[in-house]
């Protein structure tokens, strides 16, 4: 029983998953409504987005990197969807064009980390700008408005199957398919020990550089698609699209246990921990407290989840504690 | 044949060198005494802030929380001032605030053994969330003209706006610091190897909550510049600021792996950095063109020192191959 309870409580995801529970019975019973089908729906709206990039960010975060550039990248494509269809392109071409964009940035990003060796922090702080920067040559103050979103992705945005929007759906397909690779293919596996030992995984023979490459590239093609998403979610599009995603979609991460130190965390993690963030959010109105506080809660329950998640891995697993503290 | 040793931070001098003769070509505008003078106003901030940051980035951590930091000692400036309390004990206030915040993120950091990176994203949020809390939504204005003048004026009889006089000393105090004393020394050295840092007697732990609380403090001082240069504080301001002044440092040759890095290097490259965004701006070039630029610059400023380093391994590879 007891090795059931150690093993139970050294799952990652279990402590993010009792809080969000906690959140939804709190603020259900202070405020029935918040537990409808309605607040349901809110809740798995606004975490659509941070929920698709968040299976690129969990694969380069667990390998002890960090991809800034995701939410310059999914505005972009986000405002070349609606552009492109707006010029009575096909949505598969415009999809394409948005897959296309994402695996250029995410080729380069990859390109300069695991073949130049420079630091990820660096690079796609970077490729950031330049993103953004050529994003916003071409956009001006032009802005895509809700007419000009493609039919079928403006359906998927405002239209639920048993009152879980489609957008989330797709995420949550998204996820469970990444968290299947990071369970049970090699190459996804391979990025686990990538994270936690880099030194030993080159030497245990894994083709570090070109699975770092690949991760990137597929964090690339996450979030030129995951403009798709966006642009479904927000019926809109301008050059302010994305700006600072990056920030929340590490912070979804983080709290649902993809640590940035690397070699741990799951993609169905990093949805959980974006569910608890958006939960708060949304239960913070419900229970009536100003919405100027919804920074400061998000910003202490980021602080609180790694300080917790830290105690958790001293205390349970107490062979941790022999490697120097910094 | 004796090898000519290639720093990126001597090639940011000669770039510096390099922009401004440019720029004074290319536009009549550039080269006097008024828009240097607006040149130094609009990086007076930035130096602030890029001169602990080094301190930071060279003992191997980092601080994402700098601009929310700012931001939240001008908040509390401005909610200290809503609230009829004189106007130079808010000046007090707030460097304590910004003082506070750094000491948040040193005590998570060192005390809590958290990863700097995500502590201070938390605290992005935390201390961003709190201007709102503190302001609300409206902006506060009508400060003391007295004191607002001293952020848009220039010292008399000259050209330099008074933010020059912060940037002299603390600069100076940063520059000595971190290459002629014990303390800069012990920052090299913990960036270097914290393992062997800590064998050799140096207390990590106090410093990196030293150099955690001194970059809070000063973005409480770069927060009151802030303040007094837009006579106003508000909740939104300064967002993003973090990344550019931890771009500007790592574009001034300072190792996001820590241990390298010099003062003067990070010092000419927030110069640097104004300089060019004041000649493309006086040359009409629009603003994104200057995300892409930095953006570029930030690339070359790792990349090409990468490539010289892969260069001279394979030569070294050769010739040991060759003796063998």
């Amino acid at each position: 029983m007891n090795r059931f309870l150690t093993r139970l409580v050294s799952v990652r995801e279990i402590p993010v998953l009792l809080a969000l529970f906690i959140v939804l019975v709190v603020t259900g019973i202070a405020n029935p409504q918040f537990v409808s089908a309605s607040g349901a729906q809110d809740i798995f709206l606004g975490v659509a987005v941070i929920a698709t990039l968040s299976v690129g960010m969990t694969f380069v975060i667990t390998m002890r990197h960090i991809d800034l550039s995701v939410g310059s990248t999914a505005g972009f494509t986000a405002y070349m969807i609606g552009k492109m269809s707006a010029h009575h392109h096909g949505l598969v071409t415009s999809l394409l064009v948005a897959l296309g964009i994402g695996l250029i940035v995410g080729a380069a990003n990859g390109f300069l980390v695991a073949y130049l060796r420079l630091p990820s922090l660096v690079v796609t702080l970077a490729s950031l700008w330049i993103v953004r920067g050529v994003f916003d040559q071409i956009a001006g103050g032009d802005t895509v408005t809700d007419n000009q979103v493609p039919v079928a992705l403006g359906y998927l945005g405002r239209h639920s199957f048993a009152n879980i929007p489609y957008i989330f759906i797709i995420a949550f397909v998204l996820i469970l398919v990444a968290s299947f690779f990071m369970r049970s293919v090699r190459p996804a596996r391979d990025l686990y020990a990538m994270g936690s030992n880099p030194p030993a995984s080159e030497l245990a023979g894994i083709p570090v550089a070109r699975r770092t490459f690949f991760a990137f590239l597929a964090s690339g093609a996450v979030s030129g698609l995951g403009g798709a998403i966006l642009l479904a979610r927000f019926h809109s599009a301008d050059s302010n699209s994305g700006l600072g995603l990056e920030l929340n979609v590490i912070a979804a991460c983080v709290v649902g246990g993809v640590a940035i130190a690397g070699g741990v965390g799951t993609p169905y993690g990093a949805l959980i921990g974006a569910l608890l963030l958006q939960s708060i959010t949304q239960a913070l109105g419900a229970l009536g407290v100003s919405q100027f506080w919804q920074l400061a809660v998000n910003g202490t329950l980021l602080i609180s989840a790694i300080s917790l998640d830290r105690y958790l891995t001293l205390r349970v697993k107490p062979t941790r504690i022999l490697r120097v503290k910094s | 044949m004796k090898r000519v040793t290639f720093n990126w931070d001597k090639g940011i001098l000669v770039f510096l060198v390099l922009t401004t003769i440019v720029g004074s070509f290319v536009t009549p505008y550039f080269a006097n005494a008024s828009n240097f003078s607006f040149v130094i106003q609009d990086i007076g901030e930035f130096m602030l802030m890029a001169i602990p940051m080094t301190f930071l980035i060279i003992s191997g951590e980092i601080d994402l929380s700098i601009g929310s930091s700012l931001c939240l000692s001008s908040a509390a400036l401005g909610y200290s001032f809503r609230h009829g309390i004189p106007f130079w004990l808010c000046i007090i206030i707030a460097l304590l605030v910004g003082l506070a915040c750094g000491l948040i993120n040193g005590i998570l950091v060192t005390k809590f053994g958290l990863q700097s990176l995500a502590v201070t994203i938390g605290t992005l949020a935390l201390y961003r969330g709190l201007c709102f809390v503190l302001l609300g939504n409206q902006p506060v204005n009508q400060m003391p003209l007295s004191y607002t003048n001293l952020g848009s004026n220039s010292i008399p009889h000259t050209f330099l706006p008074y933010v020059t006089i912060l940037i002299v000393i603390f600069g100076a105090i940063g520059w000595t610091t971190l290459h002629y004393t014990r303390l800069g020394r012990w920052t090299f050295a913990v960036g270097i190897n914290v393992e062997a840092a800590k064998f050799s007697g140096i207390p990590v732990a106090r410093l990196k909550l030293a150099l955690f609380a001194m970059t809070g403090l000063m973005a409480g001082v770069a927060g009151i510049v802030y303040t007094f240069r837009f006579a106003s504080a508000s909740p939104d301001g300064a967002t993003g600021y973090e990344l550019s002044v931890i771009a500007s440092v790592l574009f001034g040759g300072v190792s996001i792996a820590g241990g390298v890095g010099t003062m003067w290097g990070v010092l000419a490259a927030v110069l640097e950095l104004g300089v060019i965004r004041s000649v493309l701006q006086l040359t009409n070039v629009s603003a994104n063109t200057l995300l892409v630029v930095s953006g570029g610059l930030l690339l070359l400023s790792v990349a090409i020192p990468r490539a010289i380093e892969l260069s001279r391994n394979r030569r070294k590879l050769v010739s040991s191959d060759s003796k063998s």
